[in-house]
């Protein structure tokens, strides 16, 4: 009996575990990658610098693993009360994660040895892609988010040995992944009228329409009201209504022939120097203006 | 007389400013001619979308831009034969010549300020369309790759635009690429530099900046050269024309 009863008192003594330690990190985005948030990948900085102040470790910096955790939702605190249990690792495969009626919400996957990522990085530019394995399924492949989920992502390092988790770092804040909007929620209706486009069209109309009017005006003035002043709109003050371009004077002497004024323009009629020279004379025919024939009297 | 030499005065002056006119008609001439051949190659942009007016504001303003050369040759024959019945067509004709180029001018830029007012008809377009295998995708994707690679730029805004946007492309390719790999950087041999790199993002390894602004300067160069061309044609026209009809009254 007090043998049975030491050895209770024996079993209900706590094994004493080790404590997974806090490290003071926080898995932040990458951000000099464009692609660093898609619908269903992320793309992480590495964790340097985050493990590297440990003592204590039963594993070196070639043995000791870094793994992440990506969780969304419930799997934050799922994952928080499970993460002491040394088959933590194969606890929620990828597959099953975020399926099922009650899933897990989280799952784990290898990042590299610790010796993989110094605190002096050898070349910059490191980074590390959540859900580079695509719809994968083994147990703890890198897999795809779930679209439009809010992860929150969490280093650990893992013993390669016993596969339980020696440290953590924190939470990282909830990283929102894109929803694929639809192109049609694109309004392409009216996108505005530009100053350009309001000025050309008001003073290119205005213009049409003034010289429309100025034609019709024109029109109206000289081809049917003013058909009586057509001719007459050389100014003109000599009798205008005697055509004959050139006639004779009938009371000198010596005649010489008289250049009508109003006629000057007049490219028709015969010039001083296309006249016969001689006095010849001929009769007036207003008709055929063009023609004058002088006559002396 | 004063009466004949200001007429001379008014012929000169016709004559001088349809010679000008005729210059600047035959410049609109070969301006149109530029814009409708499209070396730039954004054709399928505007057609595709329905509004392609810019490119036949361009068309009509090379028949236009002709005809005013024509007929200001024409004008000029018209004021020194000093025959009111030849000034008369001349005014007729080219009024008639004015109203299509003021439709030029205005269609080009209404349809100009549709499609590239802000971005969302080209990055709808985009979307909707590239890499579809239709004879409008196919034109497209012509179109886009050829933009890309030249003008160095990826997606209209950003290469974001393929991220946040479902399109043709992510349900035809998935999503292992975000975005096409005409967005990445080339060698010489034509050959992806770091398709990795292209994938997640690197900024030195794929184009980062839009392509929207080089599209919308395009297009803007070719509805300025048909519409605020045309519009500074149409002003010195509607000013000589003015004076045309007072030497055509002063005509006897």
């Amino acid at each position: 009996m007090e043998v049975y009863l030491v050895l209770c008192f024996i079993c209900m003594l706590p094994i004493p575990a080790k404590s997974i330690t806090t490290v003071d990190c926080k898995p932040a985005i990458n951000e000099s990658l464009a692609a660093k948030i898609t619908i269903n990948t992320v793309i992480l900085q590495q964790p340097r610098c985050c493990f590297d102040n440990l003592t204590n470790l039963p594993c070196t910096s070639n043995t000791c693993e870094i793994w992440l955790v990506p969780a969304v939702d419930t799997g934050l605190s799922t994952f928080d009360a499970n993460k002491a249990s040394s088959a933590i690792l194969s606890l929620s495969p990828y597959p099953t994660a975020f399926t099922g009626s009650s899933p897990a919400n989280y799952f784990l996957t290898k990042v590299g040895l610790q010796s993989d990522f110094p605190c002096v990085s050898p070349s910059p530019g490191g980074y590390f892609r959540v859900g580079a394995d695509g719809a994968c399924s083994t147990t703890n492949c890198n897999g795809f988010l779930p679209q439009g989920s809010s992860p929150s992502f969490k280093y650990l390092l893992v013993d390669s040995v016993n596969k339980t988790v020696l440290a953590e770092t924190k939470w990282s804040d909830s990283i929102a992944l894109y929803t694929l909007k639809d192109p049609g929620t694109l309004g392409d209706g009216f996108a505005g009228r530009s100053g350009a486009m309001v000025i050309i069209t008001t003073l290119l109309s205005v213009a049409a329409a003034v010289l429309l009017l100025f034609l019709i005006v024109v029109l109206a003035l000289c081809c049917c009201g003013g058909k009586s002043k057509g001719s007459g709109s050389v100014v003109g003050s000599v009798m205008g209504s005697f055509r004959i371009p050139r006639y004779d004077t009938h009371h000198l002497k010596d005649p010489a022939p008289y250049d009508n004024p109003a006629y000057e323009k007049e490219r028709k009629y015969t010039t001083q120097d296309t006249l016969p020279k001689t006095k010849a004379t001929s009769a007036v025919n207003p008709v055929t203006q063009d023609t004058i024939k002088l006559q002396k009297i | 007389m004063a009466s004949r030499g200001g007429l001379t005065w008014l012929m000169i002056i016709v004559i001088l400013c349809n010679a000008f006119a005729a210059a600047a008609g035959l410049a609109l001439f070969a301006l149109a001619i530029w814009v409708a051949v499209d070396g730039y190659k954004l054709y399928p942009i505007s057609g595709v979308s329905g509004k392609d007016d810019i490119f036949a504001g361009a068309w009509i303003a090379i028949f236009t831009g002709f005809a005013y050369f024509c007929t200001c040759i024409f004008g000029i024959y018209a004021a020194r034969k000093q025959r009111r019945s030849l000034m008369l067509s001349y005014l007729i004709i080219m009024f008639i010549i004015f109203i299509f180029e003021c439709a030029s001018c205005i269609t080009a830029a209404t349809n100009r300020d549709y499609l590239v007012g802000n971005s969302n008809v080209v990055k709808k377009q985009m979307l909707q369309y590239y890499a579809e295998d239709s004879t409008k995708g196919r034109e497209i994707t012509k179109t886009w790759n050829k933009v890309m690679q030249d003008v160095e730029c990826c997606g209209t805004d950003s290469p974001l635009d393929w991220v946040e946007y479902n399109s043709t492309f992510r349900q035809l390719y998935g999503t292992t690429y975000p975005w096409p790999l005409n967005c990445c950087k080339r060698l010489s041999s034509f050959e992806v530099a770091d398709s990795q790199g292209c994938i997640i993002g690197q900024t030195s390894t794929m184009f980062t900046r839009g392509c929207f602004t080089h599209i919308e300067s395009v297009l803007s160069r070719y509805t300025w050269a048909v519409s605020w061309y045309g519009f500074s044609v149409q002003m010195f026209v509607f000013f000589m024309l003015l004076i045309a009809m007072v030497y055509f009254t002063q005509l006897g």
